[in-house]
């Protein structure tokens, strides 16, 4: 074993000039930029769902909308503040209100709306669902990841936790821009799935996706 | 272990018997934000005074000495690989402490682990005291040559206990058995060629 002052000796000697990290803020903003285009890219190839403009009058869509981005963008800046070390956990309750208000609304969305389930959801509509959250999702991870790679030392839990829920809630707001049917309860389920299944993966596999980015 | 000596320069003094390491935390903040730049003095003078502070904060957690200093270094390694997410505008204690404390107890955890699953190799887990004993291989062998010596016929078998087992000359056996000593030769040649074929034969049964 290499003795305490020979580690040191080693490590000032190897000490190259290291480029500062931006403070957090600005680097959620670069990443919730990166976002964006990513959803843009999408509406260009996709297009808008016809009747959003209208969707958005009704109440509970612009909810559900607004708190889901709101969610996005808070979860996404207490990623990035939270994997700095020092910073305090008490940033990982940011989006908690927001993402109450979020949940609250698909509960009650699926209780009102329980009873005029629509009859026929096709199997085809639920693959291009699908195709959309991969194609937003993956991107949107992995550059998270890469970009908060340096936490996976530090709070790879927590990190992971909130990224996850920035992605799932922005991976949301794309959902209700493109998707083209009513905002179901079948939907709001399908976008509460998601979402949950991304925290509880960023939660699970966390240490393990970033000793894939970040090897030690 | 204790902090290097050769590199005790009054810095490292002035925390060790003067102020708290928490009155550092400037000069460390600027040393940091110097390290930052490339300064590798400014560096290796950090490196040298947080490592004993690193030390009083692992030692509350690690006892075994070490485990202590294999944290120590990780917490130096960590702070080796994050140092680009240090702000120099901000405090560097908090800083320090979070990766510290995060890696003590990730050390932890993993020692943790492989003392559940590793157990160390100890005198009792052998069944006697004797070291034959625990040979079980080397008996067997043993016994299944005796047998094979048992198989022969008088005069060979007793040429070999003689000269083999008990490690005679030719001459003392010679005397002992009666017979000559060119009989012997010729006696323990056929004899060791029997049981070649006799061992050989017990071993494909088995």
């Amino acid at each position: 074993m290499i003795t305490t002052p020979d580690l040191i000796d080693s490590l000032a000697k190897g000490a190259a000039p290291v480029r500062r990290l931006r403070p957090p803020l600005v680097r959620a903003a670069g990443w919730l930029a990166f976002a964006a285009s990513i959803l843009a890219l999408v509406i260009v190839a996709h297009g808008l769902r016809p009747d959003l403009a209208a969707s958005l009058q009704t109440t509970a869509f612009a909810i559900n909308f607004g708190a889901a981005l709101a969610t996005g963008v808070l979860a996404a800046i207490a990623a990035f503040v939270v994997g700095v070390p020092g910073r305090s956990s008490a940033w990982l309750l940011l989006p908690v209100p927001t993402l109450a208000v979020w949940m609250l609304n698909i509960g009650y969305g699926c209780v009102t709306a329980w009873v005029d389930l629509p009859a026929g959801l096709k199997l085809g509509d639920e693959a291009s669902c699908f195709a959309l959250l991969v194609v937003t999702g993956v991107p949107l991870s992995l550059v998270m990841l890469i970009m908060l790679r340096h936490a996976a030392l530090i709070a790879p839990t927590q990190v992971t936790i909130m990224g996850g829920l920035a992605v799932a809630a922005l991976t949301a707001v794309g959902l209700s821009l493109f998707h083209n049917h009513e905002a179901s309860a079948l939907v709001l389920l399908w976008n509460l799935g998601i979402a949950a299944l991304l925290v509880a993966a960023g939660g699970l596999a966390g240490r393990r996706m970033f000793s894939w980015v970040a090897p030690r | 272990m204790p902090s290097s000596p050769a590199h005790s320069g009054p810095s490292l003094s002035l925390v060790k018997d003067g102020p708290a390491p928490s009155d550092r935390t400037l000069d460390w903040s600027v040393f940091m934000a110097r390290a930052q730049a490339g300064d590798r003095e400014a560096y290796r003078r950090l490196l040298e005074e947080i490592a004993p502070y690193i030390r009083s904060l692992a030692v509350r957690q690690v006892q075994n000495r070490a485990d202590l200093e294999d944290a120590v270094q990780d917490v130096l390694l960590t702070v080796h690989a994050v140092r680009h997410t240090y702000d120099p505008m901000r405090p560097f204690g908090p800083w320090l402490v979070a990766i510290a404390n995060r890696r003590i107890v990730d050390a932890l955890r993993r020692r943790g682990r492989a003392g559940a699953r590793e157990a160390p190799l100890e005198t009792e887990h052998e069944t006697f005291a004797a070291p034959e004993t625990n040979y079980h291989e080397a008996a067997s062998d043993g016994r299944a040559l005796r047998e094979a010596v048992d198989g022969l016929p008088p005069g060979q078998g007793r040429a070999i206990r003689l000269l083999k087992l008990e490690e005679m000359s030719l001459k003392e056996a010679a005397r002992t058995s009666g017979m000559s000593v060119a009989a012997l030769k010729v006696a323990t040649h056929r004899a060791l060629k029997n049981l070649r074929k006799m061992l050989i034969a017990g071993k494909q049964k088995t």
